[in-house]
């Protein structure tokens, strides 16, 4: 199989999941993949409801389109430019609504999708739980980390399932990864360096009839914490999960570095959050460089993998000196010749120059997958076992990465969270 | 085991591969120790992490004075000033400072009257394989060839079929070439080099004459041969960086271990080795 090999049929991909999170420990550490890979039950399909259908919000759409138990049966959303370019997406009598209170009143879904501005997650959540709804819900989960306990008491209050959406919890490459890790390939993981690096300003043109904190809402703090909820949640979920555990604390640094256009939120990060046994997550994000991406370098003591890259490296180890070698032969043998020996220091190969392993398996329907599981769950009543702790934990440390920028200090890991 | 058999060490230790080839001997704690001599000297004279040199880095780069309780690092910052003697002032890890440093061996008290820092190079590499051979001896073995980076090489003893180690020097553009033969017995040899392999990979730190500053690029390589590595290190580094005059003085002392090898000629041209400088 080649790293270019992205053009697979479903049926592959599914048995990749399968095969990646079959490995020793792996139901512990990814229960959902095995769940949402299962064969598809047999039924009508679950009809969603849309709430926000902005460019998220439409990729989620397309994604709903290619599952085999969901179909999109309502769309919300009070910003007509917006709505008008969903419904290129879904039959043409599909419900619309402006207000999605009247799309819950309906009684025409089975459950909800929620793809607006992150402050708003909670409202549109708490009110599609509290109208009987199952919830699929776009990272980050809410803007305050009281906000994102409150969503779960409420999903376990009402009796409701509550999934949050981070797809590399089900793309098989991450899941091949963690399977090696814990197959102790790269030995102990004591270090992830995690970086979202991108070279644009984030601002988008504001459609006629948009508002600047409508269509940019990401840019003000009172409706997002910029890179740290959208952003850094992804890959701190990443760092959780291949840490095995939840940060003891974290520090962190913030600034409006580059793009001085009027956005208060940071447009560059840096933090490090510190794990059980001295480990360390090193976190940086910024806008206005892009050289290094989008990478989470998780190294242990006998390599390293990089799974946006698709690649894990062992650590170079000295080979032997060759003219040694010959000298043990030759004496072995009873002969004394001369060693050729001696130079400018050997020095050992640079890292960046090691061309590393392919992890393979780098095409990506997972945001596809985890809507099958999501719809498997709404027609089970059972929700995707693991993944609602690992969206929450995700969330939260990128909410308190927040506050410890604000706060120039380090802060310990909240004692007081929601416990699954 | 046979005389003729060999116990073989390999791992990574500063910044380089070390190999540690040990004949007539297969006690593992032999080995062991050599290798925890390699590392203690690393550990003390590292400028990479926190060591005891960057805590004296720390206090003589603000000028201060202060007392050096490492025994390793002391008695090496003792071996570098009799070397920075011996050498004119041509081996110098302080780059051209070290006449402002006054050491205190009964109070091993470290005092300098304007602010410098240290970079023990490749003098921890000769000076690590010194404290290996030590801890060698002390396990009773009698016949080793130790090398680290392939550019500083110990000989303890007789080669195992007896005499001395012939080693030969490559030249580093030529290959199958040999700029020197030697035959060596119970010492050290140490090569710098402006050029090969090992010269151009990133990272290498430039090669500056302490007593003018000047960074030396002269496609060159030196080779001295001397009774520890700590003094074969400072010798092939000040030959490097020595202009013409002060060469010949340091060779007048030994001139059949200690060389200066020019590659002035394009890479790849004819021209007949040049033995001697």
């Amino acid at each position: 199989m080649t790293d270019d090999d992205f053009a697979l049929s479903r049926r592959t991909f599914l048995d990749r999941v399968l095969l990646a999170s079959a490995g020793v420990g792996m139901s512990a550490a990814a229960p959902w993949a095995a769940r949402a890979a299962e064969d598809i039950a047999k039924g009508p399909r679950v009809r969603i409801g849309v709430i926000g259908t902005g460019d998220r919000g439409r990729t989620l759409i397309q994604n709903l389109n290619k599952t085999r138990n969901c179909t999109v049966a309502a769309l919300c959303d009070n910003f007509e430019p917006h709505m008008t370019k969903a419904r290129a997406y879904v039959p043409t009598n599909t419900p619309i609504y402006t207000d999605h209170r009247k799309m819950l009143e309906s009684k025409q879904i089975d459950a909800v999708v929620i793809a607006t501005p992150l402050d708003l997650h909670a409202r549109h959540t708490m009110d599609a739980l509290d109208a009987g709804y199952p919830v699929f819900c776009e990272k980050a989960m809410a803007r305050t980390i009281a906000d994102c306990g409150a969503m779960v008491t409420r999903a376990r209050a009402r009796g409701k399932i509550l999934q949050i959406g981070h797809q590399r919890l089900f793309n098989p490459t991450y899941l091949n990864a963690l399977k090696r890790a814990q197959a102790g390939e790269i030995g102990p993981i004591t270090q992830i360096r995690a970086s979202w690096h991108r070279n644009r300003s984030w601002r988008r043109q504001i459609p006629p009839g948009g508002t600047e904190r409508e269509i940019n809402w990401r840019l003000y703090r009172d409706r997002s914490a910029g890179l740290m909820t959208e952003l850094a949640t992804h890959q701190l979920q990443v760092a959780n999960w291949f840490m095995g555990g939840l940060p003891t604390r974290v520090m962190g640094s913030g600034s409006i570095c580059f793009w001085k256009d009027g956005r208060d939120v940071y447009d560059q990060v840096a933090l490090i959050y510190d794990y059980s046994d001295g480990r360390k997550v090193i976190y940086t994000s910024m806008l206005n460089n892009a050289r290094y991406g989008c990478e989470e370098q998780i190294q242990g003591s006998k390599g390293t993998i990089e799974p946006e890259l698709g690649r894990i490296y062992q650590e170079v180890q000295p080979g032997a000196v060759p003219a040694l070698a010959r000298m043990r032969a030759d004496v072995q043998a009873g002969r004394k010749n001369t060693v050729p020996i001696g130079g400018a220091t050997w020095f050992p190969e640079l890292p960046v120059t090691t061309p590393g392993d392919s992890l393979g398996w780098g095409e990506y329907d997972e945001t596809m997958l985890q809507f099958e599981g999501f719809g498997e769950a709404v027609r089970s009543g059972r929700e995707v076992p693991g993944l609602l702790a690992q969206a929450y934990h995700a969330s939260v440390a990128s909410l308190l990465g927040e506050q410890a920028i604000d706060q120039g200090k380090a802060l310990a890991w909240p004692t007081d969270l929601v416990t699954f | 085991m046979t005389e003729m058999e060999a116990s073989v060490a390999r791992f990574a230790a500063m910044g380089t591969r070390v190999e540690l080839h040990l004949f007539g001997c297969d006690d593992p704690a032999a080995l062991a120790a050599a290798r925890a001599a390699i590392h203690s000297v690393e550990d003390a004279l590292t400028i990479h992490r926190p060591s005891p040199a960057t805590a004296l880095n720390d206090a003589l780069s603000r000028g201060r004075s202060t007392v050096v309780e490492d025994r390793l690092l002391f008695g090496a910052l003792l071996q570098v000033d009799a070397l920075w003697r011996e050498t004119g002032g041509l081996f110098d890890p302080s780059l051209g400072s070290w006449s402002s440093l006054t050491i205190d061996p009964a109070s091993r008290q470290v005092l300098t009257d304007r602010p410098l820092t240290f970079d023990f190079g490749g003098f921890g590499k000769g000076h690590g394989l010194d404290h290996a051979v030590t801890a060698l001896r002390a396990m009773g073995v009698t016949s080793a060839l130790l090398s680290a980076g392939e550019s500083s090489i110990a000989v303890l003893g007789q080669h195992p079929l007896g005499g001395g180690w012939p080693l030969a020097v490559p030249h580093p553009e030529d290959e199958g070439a040999w700029l020197v033969e030697l035959e060596l017995q119970g010492a050290s040899l140490s090569i710098s080099s402006t050029i090969g392999t090992g010269a151009s990979k990133p990272g290498r730190a430039a090669m500056i004459r302490p007593t003018d500053g000047a960074i030396v690029t002269t496609p060159a390589t030196a080779v001295a041969a001397a009774a520890t590595g700590a003094e074969a290190e400072a010798l092939s580094t000040a030959l490097l960086v020595a202009d013409p005059a002060a060469r010949e003085r340091l060779r007048a002392t030994a001139p059949d271990y200690r060389f200066l090898f020019p590659h002035a000629a394009p890479v790849g041209a004819e021209r007949a080795l040049e033995p001697t400088a």
